[in-house]
């Protein structure tokens, strides 16, 4: 009976050490899980935020790239729109140009281009050169223009003169040709402004 | 515009080179704008480089290629090279001369203005100090960028600047500002795949619309260099000083561009100064970097980062050496670096910002900006010295502290130069990565950074 007592004793000492060591382990186990826990819980929500935060840049970044591109073509569409509206306005213009009534006033804008050209190349003894139709008007006028000859070689242009002095080294071109094209670019301004663009 | 000038001389006496000197000239223009024509009709730009006893010397943009002394003639347009400008010029591109290069038309006006610019009175410069930001850390950390600034990088061949370039003109911006912002970049004889790389980068990142692209290749001819900076500049001038924006001025290659004064030089039979370029490299390189600043009571500025390419990596060839003494300080690519396989491969010890101090800390910044800074500089270059040691004597023969700073060079060159190329970094993102290398030291190695801040952000290992 003693002994079995005895041994009783010892298994219950054993028993409960064991069990006290157990629990004390899963103590452990729990407060170091949840120290794990706790520890990664900060790193969690820094990788969080770095994944919100790249989700946004990209985000970010293909929105600038959506709208940057549909912006510029829509601008570029417009651009072309504008360009095939202008283009319409000079041939227009070109058209009439080309046939304006050659009497009258006409005479007067000749003069004033062969004056401008003359005084240019800063001498009157030049060789003058025109289109078919303005042959007869520069004829008429060439004469106070002394040493000037008209050219028997017609140009192709709208209107208006070309000179070349004697010796042949200096040429004015100062065609109503020429001279849109000297103020294209202020033209088209002006085309542009009309339609409620360029300025 | 004026019907002044339109007279056309028909008597070449000479073709040298680039230049065609025409003779019984009068009332020409120094720097008056050229149409030289071909017998097929084909009509080139020029400019007048000199007059006198009734010659004129003519610089051909396109060169002479194909011109001959009979047939050829030249009409002095009676004006200076322009070119138009307005807003509608943000998203184009066009080529060295400013010609649309996009299949658009050309840009309607608002003004047309002189390629060679306005001095900017000194007078009315304001100093430079409001920070701009690249997204590139080495470069905001380290050798800040502010407005007005003319930062250069200098380069050698086959070196990643282009791409640097390219992230750069991608990226900057200006924080916390609703200011607009602009890139005017300029390619100047580049090769046509890096031009291609310059327009698609822009295209894919959405950055084209607020910038506005030069193109000038390779195979251009080299006179065409010589406008290309100027163009660029003028319309930077306009989208700054006119319609008030910030706008950054992205040149590269200034090289191609000193190669092509050479050319013009020789063909004149200047007398060379050194490597045979100009005497006066010096005197036309300023007038193109001068072109960046402020001005007083003007909301915009220009700022300027052109990029050289050093031959033989030599720092002390006069391109560089001369552009260091005009502008305000540089950025140096390393081959070292580059041969590692570090992007971008900026060897931070040669290089510097000189306005630095006045674009970082509160209010632009962060405070301890400037402090951090010097602190990683001066680890850097330790970390260096280490490495020179343990090249002799081992690493086995090292002590603790050095070894902490071969750690932080390695930190440096890994996490902080190193960067992908779309990867844009704010300006708190990279001083995050300067205190993650200082908190490699230990704090009684910290000798450049207040207590408060090393409180604040020091993260101890």
């Amino acid at each position: 009976m003693t002994s079995n007592s005895s041994l009783e004793q010892a298994i219950d000492k054993i028993l409960k050490k064991t069990e006290k060591e157990i629990l004390l382990d899963l103590k452990n186990s729990g407060s170091d899980s949840k120290q794990t826990l706790d520890d990664s819980l900060p790193k969690l929500e820094q990788e969080y935020d770095k994944i919100i935060s790249d989700g946004y840049k990209e985000a970010d970044k293909i929105e600038k790239q959506i709208i940057g591109s549909s912006d510029l073509d829509v601008r570029n569409k417009k651009l072309l729109l504008l360009e095939e509206g202008v283009d319409k306005v000079f041939s227009k213009a070109l058209d009439q140009i080309a046939n304006t009534d050659r009497s009258g006033d006409y005479s007067n804008l000749i003069k004033t281009l062969l004056d401008e050209a003359t005084k240019i190349l800063g001498t009157t003894k030049v060789t003058v050169f025109t289109n078919t139709k303005d042959k007869d008007v520069v004829k008429s006028i060439l004469s106070k223009y002394s040493g000037a000859k008209l050219s028997s070689e017609t140009i192709d242009c709208l209107g208006g003169i070309k000179i070349k002095s004697k010796d042949g080294t200096m040429t004015f071109d100062n065609t109503i040709d020429a001279r849109i094209e000297r103020f294209k670019p202020l033209i088209r301004k002006e085309i542009a402004s009309t339609f409620g663009m360029g300025n | 515009m004026t019907l002044e000038g339109g007279v056309q001389y028909s008597k070449i006496a000479e073709i040298k080179g680039p230049l065609v000197v025409v003779d019984d000239v009068d009332n020409a223009a120094f720097d008056e704008l050229v149409e030289i024509e071909t017998n097929e009709g084909e009509r080139r730009l020029g400019k007048v480089l000199e007059v006198g006893n009734g010659k004129a010397i003519v610089q051909v943009f396109e060169g002479t290629t194909g011109l001959s002394i009979a047939g050829t003639s030249a009409k002095f347009v009676g004006k200076v090279m322009e070119m138009p400008v307005s807003k509608e010029v943000l998203g184009r591109v066009f080529d060295g001369l400013g010609r649309p290069k996009d299949g658009l038309p050309d840009p309607i006006a608002d003004k047309f203005v002189d390629i060679n610019g306005e001095p900017m009175n000194p007078e009315q410069r304001e100093y430079p100090k409001d920070f701009i930001q690249t997204g590139i850390s080495v470069i905001d950390g380290l050798m800040t960028l502010v407005r007005g600034q003319k930062l250069p990088i200098f380069s050698g061949s086959g070196m990643s600047h282009n791409l640097l370039a390219a992230q750069i003109a991608r990226q900057a911006s200006v924080v916390g500002k609703q200011d607009d912002f602009a890139v005017v970049f300029a390619a100047i004889g580049v090769q046509y795949s890096e031009a291609e790389y310059f327009r698609r980068s822009l295209e894919e990142s959405g950055a084209l619309k607020r910038s506005v692209l030069f193109l000038n290749t390779a195979d251009d001819p080299a006179i065409e260099r010589i406008i290309t900076p100027r163009v660029a500049l003028t319309v930077a001038e306009y989208l700054a000083f006119d319609l008030g924006m910030h706008v950054l001025v992205v040149m590269t290659d200034m090289t191609n561009y000193c190669e092509a004064l050479r050319e013009i030089s020789a063909a004149r039979e200047e007398v060379p100064g050194r490597k045979g370029y100009p005497g006066y490299l010096y005197t036309d390189l300023s007038t193109i970097y001068e072109r960046a600043g402020k001005l007083q009571g003007r909301k915009g500025s220009v700022t300027q980062v052109p990029i050289l390419s050093m031959p033989s990596d030599d720092i002390t060839h006069p391109i560089p050496d001369l552009t260091g003494y005009i502008t305000e300080g540089q950025i140096v690519i390393g081959r070292d670096l580059f041969r590692q396989g570090v992007y971008p491969p900026i060897n931070i010890l040669m290089s510097l910002s000189r306005l630095m101090k006045d674009g970082i800390g509160e209010g632009s910044t962060r405070a301890d900006h400037s402090e951090v800074a010097n602190q990683v500089y001066d680890a850097y270059s330790r970390a260096q010295e280490v490495r020179a040691l343990a090249g002799i004597v081992g690493k086995a023969g090292l002590t603790e502290i050095d070894l902490k700073y071969m750690d932080v060079g390695d930190v440096f060159e890994k996490e902080f130069l190193t960067q992908a190329i779309d990867e844009n970094r704010t300006i708190e993102e990279t001083l995050g990565i300067l205190w993650k290398i200082v908190s490699k030291l230990p704090k009684n190695e910290i000798t450049k950074i207040k207590d408060k801040y090393i409180d604040q952000y020091y993260k101890e290992e």
